[in-house]
């Protein structure tokens, strides 16, 4: 793009350049019709030559109506004039300018006549072709502006297209000015010579002001009035497209909002109804065996004292969780990396569910497994919430399997639920923050459970996936830690 | 025992097993479910005395079950969420719920607001003419209000608000309940007007108006006339 600047204050004459050649054009025009009268003489002698008839009026009207016809107006009155002098002088007494009489009269009157309005005629329909591939090019170029404009939504490349779109229309130099100017320019070398005042119109579309489009042409002769208008109504298009782009931003600006607000709200709500529901089954507990303490017998109090020590232990994992993650968020998770024995932590994990949950937990542990390179509390914390996850997507009753075992040079623990499974699609996005699968809506969980898995199997600088079942429908978590050396 | 039947709805395993011995002891007959249409089917088989409902299920709003239930059953419909958005709430007690109690709760708020709700719902039908709380005594027929058996003289609005607070002794009355019992059904009323006839009648009926203990403030829901508690399960 080119930047218009005061340089361009030079003063040279191409106005009157353009003038003169427009004098040799017109010089032209008239010369022209001395051969068309030349030829139409011609023609009248031959015909003269041949029959002897004096009536050569017609052929010299025809000369008139070619002139008329190929050079407007201004000439054909020239050729008029040439022809009745030339008739004059063909016609009896041949030779002789001899005036005589309404005759002849009639015939210069019908010369001219035929003359001026032929001439008139062909100007309007000259002027009609004109204005009417003036407004084609005017339509042109709105089209293609209003295309661009409709094209994007990016208010910077409006103004720009804008001011290119004037510049072009302008035969010169604009600008659409806002909180930052965009500037256009079109033609070749600088204009010399005094340059127009900027034109201005406002950018204004509904109640909205979006600054101002300004424009001058540099060179060639002043803007016809059909520039003018195309001008003007590029500005308010611009503008309106303006406006469309500011309310587009407006809108997904709101909705990105909105989607922040949604997902703070549901994790709000889903970290209250995890905190409280362990609570509420704490405290109805508790008040219970206050209230009711005689009328119970030895097992309903005993369940009721286990519903207490598991909702607690349940709790205890729900804010280890909650502190993960915001250590995670912050980058200040702290590993305290030794060799470790996985086949126990996974004992003690699993014992710690299967008190509550009425399921059957099948181990497998490979004897031979050697021991992991990583944090075991961090590594408990992960596992749990592969088994909660697996528990919780899976019916009730169905076995999960655990599986413990050396493979190469890893650690290697697996957990297979009989579970919806996951759709391949879906299995790396179960561990971004947030994400439930399909197969997890109407199923309570913040979504937050297997992200914290990831986000420590991650700092102990192990792995964990998933993977559906072959032989039946299920989910297989795997996490995988090296080996001690 | 009494046998009286309550369906306990929620998802929570471990909220239905905390909560299903006391409820037995206090002499409900316990059946617990944990989807809104298995709750909808079990009242359908067999009539119930009272709901114990969670909002959060797997498979339908909370709210829509209480809309399905009034359709044809009048059984009280108490709220149990751990949800603290009060539009939840005022959405269901105006779907039809008759109270509702936080998770988390004792089991003496909560079978104490199980009688309530069904006390309310025996004093509906049985038009009861006089109500007790406290001190206050309501005597309907009369259109007498009287506080350790001396009269108080109250403006027919706030004597509206008091009778439609007594008819649910016990269990909170939202906002727009309220308005449209003492301004009537479509009033545009604001809450605010509420707020202030509920300050001219404690100044009348309370013995310390700002400390009050008998029409109790549901922060952001209503208001709530203790109920006068006969004590101890039914």
């Amino acid at each position: 793009m080119m930047k218009f600047g005061p340089m361009w204050q030079a003063t040279p004459e191409p106005g009157e350049a353009r003038s003169l050649r427009g004098l040799v054009r017109e010089g032209l025009r008239y010369a022209a019709v001395l051969p068309i009268v030349a030829l139409t003489s011609g023609v009248a002698e031959v015909f003269y030559r041949l029959t002897g008839s004096a009536r050569l009026s017609s052929i010299f009207l025809a000369g008139v109506l070619l002139a008329a016809f190929l050079l407007g107006s201004g000439p054909a009155y020239l050729a008029a004039a040439l022809a009745f002098l030339v008739y004059m002088f063909q016609v009896d007494p041949r030779f002789q300018l001899s005036f005589g009489g309404a005759e002849d009269f009639n015939v210069l009157m019908l010369f001219l006549a035929v003359a001026g309005l032929t001439g008139l005629l062909i100007g309007r329909m000259r002027d009609e072709a004109a204005r009417a591939k003036a407004w084609q090019r005017i339509n042109a170029a709105l089209l293609d502006a209003t295309q661009e404009f409709s094209a994007t939504s990016d208010e910077a490349a409006i103004r720009r297209s804008l001011a290119r779109h004037i510049a072009r229309a302008a035969r010169g130099a604009a600008e659409v000015r806002g909180e930052e100017t965009y500037s256009h320019t079109v033609g070749g070398p600088p204009a010399k010579g005094a340059v127009p005042a900027w034109r201005v119109r406002p950018l204004r579309a509904g109640d909205g002001a979006f600054g101002e489009a300004a424009w001058r042409p540099l060179g060639g002769p002043s803007l016809s009035e059909e520039e003018q208008t195309l001008i003007e109504i590029l500005a308010d298009t611009g503008a309106a497209a303006i406006s469309r782009a500011r309310l587009a931003a407006a809108k997904a600006e709101a909705e990105a909002r909105a989607r922040t607000e949604d997902l703070r709200n549901a994790l709000l709500s889903s970290i209250s109804h995890d905190l409280r529901t362990p609570l509420a089954a704490i405290l109805a507990s508790a008040t219970s065996l206050r209230e009711f303490d005689g009328r119970f017998d030895a097992a309903v109090r005993l369940d009721l004292a286990d519903t207490i020590r598991e909702e607690a232990e349940r709790l205890d994992t729900t804010v280890a969780n909650l502190l993960s993650m915001s250590r995670l968020e912050a980058g200040q998770l702290t590993v305290a990396t030794s060799a470790f024995n996985v086949p126990e932590v996974v004992e003690r994990a699993v014992a710690r569910r299967n008190r509550g949950e009425q399921r059957a937990f099948e181990l497998h542990i490979d004897p031979a497994t050697p021991e992991a390179e990583g944090d075991a509390v961090l590594f408990e914390q992960a596992f749990g919430n592969v088994v909660e996850n697996a528990l919780r997507y899976s019916p009730a009753g169905a076995p999960i399997a655990v599986r413990v075992a050396g493979r190469g040079q890893e650690v290697v623990v697996e957990v297979t639920d009989e579970g919806p499974g996951v759709d391949p699609a879906e299995a790396e996005r179960i561990f971004e923050k947030f994400y439930r699968s399909s197969a997890a809506r109407g199923t309570a969980g913040t979504g937050l459970g297997l992200a914290i898995s990831r986000g420590l199997m991650a700092g102990m600088g192990g792995r964990i996936g998933v993977r559906n079942r072959t032989d039946r429908s299920g989910l297989v978590a795997t996490l995988s830690l090296r080996a001690a050396a | 025992m009494s046998g009286l039947r309550l369906l306990l709805v929620d998802d929570e395993p471990q909220i239905v097993r905390a909560l299903t011995p006391a409820l037995q002891a206090a002499g409900y007959t316990v059946e617990a479910k944990a989807t809104g249409e298995g709750a909808l089917a079990a009242l359908a088989a067999e009539p119930c005395d009272a709901i114990l409902l969670d909002l959060g299920l797997p498979d339908m709003d909370g709210k829509e079950v209480i809309a399905r239930v009034r359709e044809w059953s009048d059984a009280p419909i108490i709220v149990l969420s751990a949800r603290d958005l009060e539009s939840e709430k005022i959405a269901a007690l105006d779907a039809g719920a008759d109270d509702y109690v936080n998770k988390p709760v004792g089991v003496g708020e909560l079978l104490a607001r199980l009688r309530a709700a069904q006390r309310g719902r025996e004093r509906r039908f049985a038009s009861q003419a006089r109500v007790r709380a406290g001190d206050l005594e309501i005597d309907f027929a009369l259109r007498r209000v009287t506080i350790q058996g001396e009269e108080v003289h109250l403006t027919p609005r706030e004597y509206d608000l008091l009778r439609v607070l007594a008819r649910h002794a016990g269990r909170v009355v939202t906002h727009r309940q309220l308005i449209a019992a003492v301004w009537g059904p479509g009033a545009q009323v604001d809450a605010q007007f509420v707020r202030v006839l509920v300050g001219q009648l404690r100044q009348k009926v309370e013995a310390e108006p700002a400390s009050p203990r008998l029409v109790t403030t549901e922060p952001g829901l209503g208001y709530r006339l203790a109920a006068e508690d006969e004590g101890g399960p039914p």
